[in-house]
């Protein structure tokens, strides 16, 4: 099952399918490390269209919603880590 | 041969850079043309080299005018010194294997080794400098465990030996380095993680945020003029004033060279306040008055960036400056613009499009006052109450949304989405905070005493000229019937292009009503940006658009000029 990131629960953990953006999104996203096959989790989202902040190797980026929203995700079973 | 700290934001390059330069040479250097970067010396063997700071980036790709700032930097010599944030390895290696392939003798250091350590994460640095083929170093910079080793290590930095293909297999290669040399258990979650879940939650965030801004502000304005009153103004009455007075006696107590060091003597005394020359109220402005309140506010601005609080502040206040064609990053050159507008509109070039760097240098001229017009603004309203000022802050922060969102309609171009990292909260290692407040606190003296005294002679030989008459009675339609401010006002009004301390310092012996006071320190605080301001506006956005954004302030100053004047006559404070 697919969702984007901002379907993604709270503390949900999914592995990065792809990122749906143009050249420059892409680009951006790239280079802060996140990209295909990339574990992350979501830690929680703004109100009035703030960004969606994740967890990666333990630590933290905020990616603006409309960004997020292109991000596609598969959420691993039951998100707890053993 | 000099050596460039080149990392990731937030690798802890500013702090070895301190633990390198030592306490005793630091050179700031704010250059015109590049982003703010600080250069240094370093004793090496007996020798001296030159260190630079270089603001920190992701790759080799700059998606800023900060990080291009950086690329170019690159480009001019010097051996690498690659800081790392240990804790965060794979996301680090992308710049050095970038870095790498363009061939110049470079050095690792994997910094936040105590981080590592801590938290059950093995690092082979060792393998890591095989695979690399250039130094590796690990070091701590809050404590300075490492340091040494660095230091000795520098002189074999070399061009490394990894034979990195293309950039698309970039990652790859990143992955393959660090699953070679890194082990990584799983952490529990620590108190500041906990409290930076909170700080960032959606409802508990913004409150957070609204405390920790109305306490930064109010430990300044508190402190601030506790420093000014009991400190600065009992030591100008106890050290200056005996000096001042034997000079103003010795020239005779009058004639124009008296009048322009010493002023007009105000029953007789010298007053500080009021007397209006170049070693009463010249020195007293800057020193006295707003000195202080400069103090506090880097101080309380340099904690926020050291924790790591402000990229949080950031996050949460992302949707609301997304409504002025902004996000949330564009805090930093906000804040920055709240100590002085020079630095806060140059910081603007973290922001990715032309459109937001002009609404950000926009907003930083017209609505966000430095902290010397605050100062005087508080001497001058406090007085009288919180009304005043918390209607003159009232007014600003109205403003500052509509022109926002006003700008945000009607001017073209894209405003890309925020993406950033959020470091850790850290604890701030003390000594760089220091130098970087001492950086800041020089620039300012450097950059504004000049100014202040260059006013303050301006307006002496304005008033002997009789020029401030013929000044006020051009103005005197606007500000007097627009405004409702006594004539005498306008020559603030000139003044306060030069710098707005002493324009607002002018209005003192005016013996203007509350009212008056409000709207002219509106006024004051809206129109023109000093001098200074002004170039790095030209500089940052071309004559074309400083046009523009001189025109919207026109706009603004007249119509919340007249429109305050009429608000306040109307509820009559
Ligand atoms: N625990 C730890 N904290 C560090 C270390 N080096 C720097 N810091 C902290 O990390 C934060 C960011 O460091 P800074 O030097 O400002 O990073 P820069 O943005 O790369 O210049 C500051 O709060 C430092 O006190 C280190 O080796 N260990």
């Amino acid at each position: 099952m697919q969702k984007t990131l901002t379907e993604l629960n709270r503390k949900e953990k999914a592995e990065i399918i792809s990122l749906n953006g143009g050249r420059t999104m892409q680009h951006r996203l790239e280079k802060m490390g996140i990209r295909k096959h990339q574990i992350i989790s979501r830690i929680n989202s703004q109100f009035m269209r703030g960004p969606v902040v994740i967890s990666m190797n333990g630590h933290q980026t905020a990616i603006g919603r409309g960004m997020a929203s292109r991000i596609l995700v598969r959420p691993l079973n039951s998100g707890i880590p053993k | 041969m000099h050596y460039l700290l080149m990392g990731n934001p937030n690798c802890g390059k500013s702090a070895l850079f301190s633990r390198l330069t030592g306490s005793h040479v630091v050179v700031s250097n704010y250059s015109g043309t590049t982003v703010e970067f600080a250069s240094g010396k370093m004793n090496l063997e007996g020798k001296t080299e030159k260190l630079m700071d270089i603001p920190g980036t992701f790759s080799l790709q700059p998606s800023n005018k900060a990080e291009e700032a950086a690329v170019e930097l690159l480009e001019e010599g010097g051996a690498i010194i690659n800081v790392l944030d240990a804790t965060n390895l794979e996301r680090s290696l992308y710049l050095t294997l970038q870095l790498l392939q363009i061939g110049k003798p470079m050095i690792v250091v994997l910094n936040m080794w105590d981080e590592v350590m801590k938290n059950d994460i093995e690092i082979d640095h060792q393998a890591l400098e095989a695979l690399l083929g250039v130094p590796v170093v690990t070091t701590c910079a809050l404590t300075g465990d490492g340091l040494i080793t660095l230091k000795n290590r520098l002189p074999e930095a070399r061009t490394g030996g990894l034979s990195a293909d293309n950039n698309s297999n970039l990652w790859q290669a990143v992955e393959s380095i660090t699953k070679k040399i890194q082990t990584k258990g799983e952490a529990p979650e620590t108190f500041w993680q906990k409290l930076d879940h909170t700080t960032i939650h959606p409802i508990s965030g913004p409150v957070i945020a609204l405390v920790v801004l109305f306490f930064s502000f109010a430990i300044v304005a508190w402190i601030g003029d506790w420093l000014h009153e009991e400190i600065f103004d009992e030591a100008f009455d106890l050290l200056w004033l005996p000096v001042a007075e034997y000079l103003s006696i010795t020239m005779g107590s009058s004639g124009w060279l008296h009048d322009i060091l010493i002023g007009e003597l105000i029953d007789g005394q010298i007053n500080f306040e009021e007397s209006f020359g170049l070693l009463t109220t010249g020195l007293f402005i800057p020193i006295a008055v707003v000195l202080p309140f400069v103090f506090c506010f880097y101080l309380v601005l340099s904690l926020l960036e050291d924790i790591g609080y402000l990229p949080r502040l950031g996050v949460v206040i992302d949707g609301f400056l997304q409504r002025l064609g902004l996000h949330g990053l564009s805090i930093v050159p906000m804040m920055l613009g709240v100590g002085c507008n020079v630095p806060g509109v140059m910081a603007g070039r973290v922001l990715e499009t032309k459109k937001q760097r002009f609404i950000v240098a926009t907003l930083i001229a017209i609505v966000v006052p430095c902290m010397a017009q605050q100062a005087m603004v508080i001497g001058l309203l406090g007085k009288a109450g919180v009304t005043g000022l918390a209607i003159v802050y009232g007014t600003l922060f109205i403003l500052w949304i509509m022109l926002g969102v006003i700008m945000n309609l009607f001017i073209k171009g894209k405003a890309p989405e925020m993406l950033i990292d959020l470091p850790s909260y850290r604890i701030p290692y003390w000594q760089s905070s220091v130098k970087k407040i001492y950086m800041r606190m020089n620039s300012f003296i450097k950059h504004a005493l000049p100014y202040v005294l260059l006013g303050v002679f301006i307006v002496n030989i304005f008033y002997t000229m009789g020029i401030i008459d013929l000044i006020s009675s051009f103005f005197a339609p606007v500000i007097t019937t627009l405004f409702g401010l006594p004539g005498e006002a306008g020559a603030a009004l000139i003044v306060g292009f030069l710098r707005k301390d002493v324009a607002i310092g002018m209005l003192v012996p005016l013996g203007m009503e509350l009212q008056q006071l409000i709207v002219a320190s509106i006024v004051l605080m809206v129109y023109f940006p000093c001098v200074a301001t002004f170039v790095v506006l030209f500089k940052e956005l071309g004559w074309l658009d400083l046009l523009k954004l001189t025109l919207i302030m026109l706009v603004v100053v007249l119509l919340t000029g007249a429109g305050l004047n009429f608000l306040l006559n109307l509820t009559g404070i």
